[in-house]
């Protein structure tokens, strides 16, 4: 195994350590179940006129949590250790420190799309057994399947923002202040967008891209580190 | 010859204005150990950042193995142990969790890995807490946690800055016993500090620094008798009228090295305890010198310390 994929592999682990001893891991179920069961309760109980209409709105919930969840764990994720000085340690280890935080990285934000997606998967199903569509219902405000996968450019965004923001700021909250006020520009462009029927695929793919460069960056920044 | 293991060749490293280092060179070969002394500022934590990969020098060059631990730092940093000022660990992690991640880093096999954590823990007497979070820990068992964090995966090279800031007497004394007996199995051991009595314990050679500027590169005990014993005492003996010269020597015998600072004061050094000291008193008090005090002198490296960085913050 090279240095570079060794640190990625120890560090992952070691966020995996960390995420369980600090009970963080538990927020990865909120998209698994929460999402899904707050989903099937609006599908019951609301009068949802199609199933597409309900993925529309189960997805925007299982969306909103994951978002949370992502905030949190990246920002805590780079900017704990900042914070703590615990880099004073880690830093005098022999690890690329890029492959390191990458690693940890890795863990938290692919986690975060994994359990979106399988949340996701639940809240398409509920729609689908829960709410029958009638031959009148309009149309949803936007295809599911394009909205699963917008999320998802959303989520990166989010999370390559407030890994940036880490690097910047050194602190897990200043990190994810930056993140929510990141999310509610987003949104709100998004809702624009919508409202004007200008929203297509090119906004969650430029999102996309925005997280991968805050993502890239924060990567870089965080090899040049001195203290 | 051995080869040096640790280079700082002509470094400067500049904060905003501030030059932290002008121009430090100095080099260890394999086994020494090193004490690095100065008052707060003067450069010590700067140079240890330096060889520790955690900064990049201004100018000049620092080699770890023969490396520069900036641009290879897997390499150049594979088996040397650090500890830098005082790193904050998440609260929720273990000792083991710690010492286990530094070993897995270190490239301890995966079985051996909870082995190694329990020897860098034992050597600072805290396996008993390994189980325990970070959260919960004294300072000083934190501190002395993260000391084992540095010695697991068995370095060959040793970084410590103060580290036995916030250590309780005892703990100070174990971690001594340890530096010293990790330096007698070859392991070079640079220390910064700021207490005389680290070097002094533990240490064969000394470095001064001052503003920045390595005012002083020399052996911890300049007594030349006293590299081939143990730890050397000294006793200062005053007179109440002169003594001629050699007399003491006479009065005490050849095993006593004697210093006469003047013709009514002598320092005599020796190897050995009370027992030994009882013995020269009585010498001297039998050859009839009008002694009237015995004292114990300032220790040597003290005195030099004060020369060689003054009297700011002086330990």
């Amino acid at each position: 195994m090279s240095g570079e994929v060794a640190a990625l592999v120890h560090n992952a682990r070691w966020e995996v350590t960390r995420l369980r001893r600090s009970r963080r891991i538990w927020l990865l179920l909120i998209p698994i179940v929460a999402g899904p069961l707050g989903s099937g309760i609006a599908d019951l109980y609301l009068r949802v006129p199609s199933s597409g209409t309900a993925e529309v709105l189960g997805l925007l919930i299982t969306a909103g949590l994951a978002a949370l969840v992502v905030l949190d764990l990246t920002a805590l994720a780079v900017g704990e250790d900042l914070a703590l000085r615990t880099h004073y340690l880690t830093f005098a280890l022999p690890q690329p420190r890029v492959s390191a935080l990458a690693g940890r990285l890795g863990i938290v934000v692919g986690g975060t799309l994994a359990v979106y997606g399988v949340g996701a998967l639940g809240v398409a199903w509920l729609a689908n057994v829960l709410v029958s569509t009638s031959s009148t219902a309009p149309a949803p405000i936007l295809v599911p399947a394009h909205l699963a996968l917008g999320v998802l450019g959303l989520l990166i965004f989010l999370g390559g923002v407030t890994a940036a923001a880490g690097i910047v700021a050194r602190s897990a909250a200043q990190a994810l202040v930056a993140g929510i006020l990141a999310g509610v520009v987003a949104a709100g462009i998004g809702s624009m967008f919508l409202i004007e029927g200008r929203l297509t695929a090119l906004f969650p793919e430029a999102l996309a891209a925005v997280g991968l460069v805050g993502f890239a960056w924060c990567l870089v920044q965080y090899g040049r580190i001195e203290v | 010859m051995s080869p040096d293991v640790l280079t700082v060749d002509a470094v400067w490293k500049r904060y905003g204005d501030h030059d932290a280092l002008r121009d430090v060179r100095f080099s260890l070969r394999s086994g020494e150990a090193v004490g690095y002394l100065g008052p707060n500022g003067a450069g010590k934590t700067t140079t240890l950042k330096l060889l520790a990969g955690l900064s990049r020098p201004t100018r000049g060059a620092v080699r770890v193995q023969g490396v520069d631990p900036c641009r290879d730092r897997a390499r150049a940093l594979r088996r040397v142990g650090a500890l830098v000022e005082t790193p904050g660990v998440p609260p929720y992690l273990t000792g083991a969790d710690l010492l286990e991640y530094v070993a897995g880093v270190k490239g301890v096999p995966a079985a051996e890995r909870r082995v190694a954590a329990r020897r860098g823990a034992e050597a600072m007497n805290v396996a008993e807490h390994l189980g325990r979070p970070f959260g919960s820990l004294s300072t000083g068992l934190a501190r002395r946690m993260l000391l084992g964090a540095a010695l697991v995966g068995d370095p060959e090279v040793l970084l410590l800055d103060e580290p036995t800031l916030g250590l309780d007497p005892a703990a100070r004394h174990d971690l001594r016993d340890v530096l010293r007996t990790l330096s007698r199995g070859g392991l070079t051991l640079l220390l910064s500090t700021h207490l005389i009595e680290d070097v002094q314990e533990v240490c064969g050679r000394v470095l001064f620094l001052r503003n920045g500027v390595l005012v002083g590169d020399e052996p911890v005990n300049l007594d030349p008798d006293s590299r081939t014993g143990g730890p050397r005492r000294a006793v200062r003996l005053r007179f109440g009228s002169d003594v001629p010269a050699e007399s003491v020597t006479r009065a005490v015998g050849p095993e006593f090295g004697v210093t006469y600072d003047g013709p009514r004061q002598a320092t005599v050094r020796f190897s050995g305890g009370d027992a030994e000291q009882a013995a020269l008193l009585a010498g001297v008090i039998r050859a009839g010198l009008p002694l009237v005090s015995a004292s114990t002198p300032e220790p040597d490296l003290a005195r030099r310390y004060l020369e060689r960085v003054g009297r700011e913050d002086a330990p």
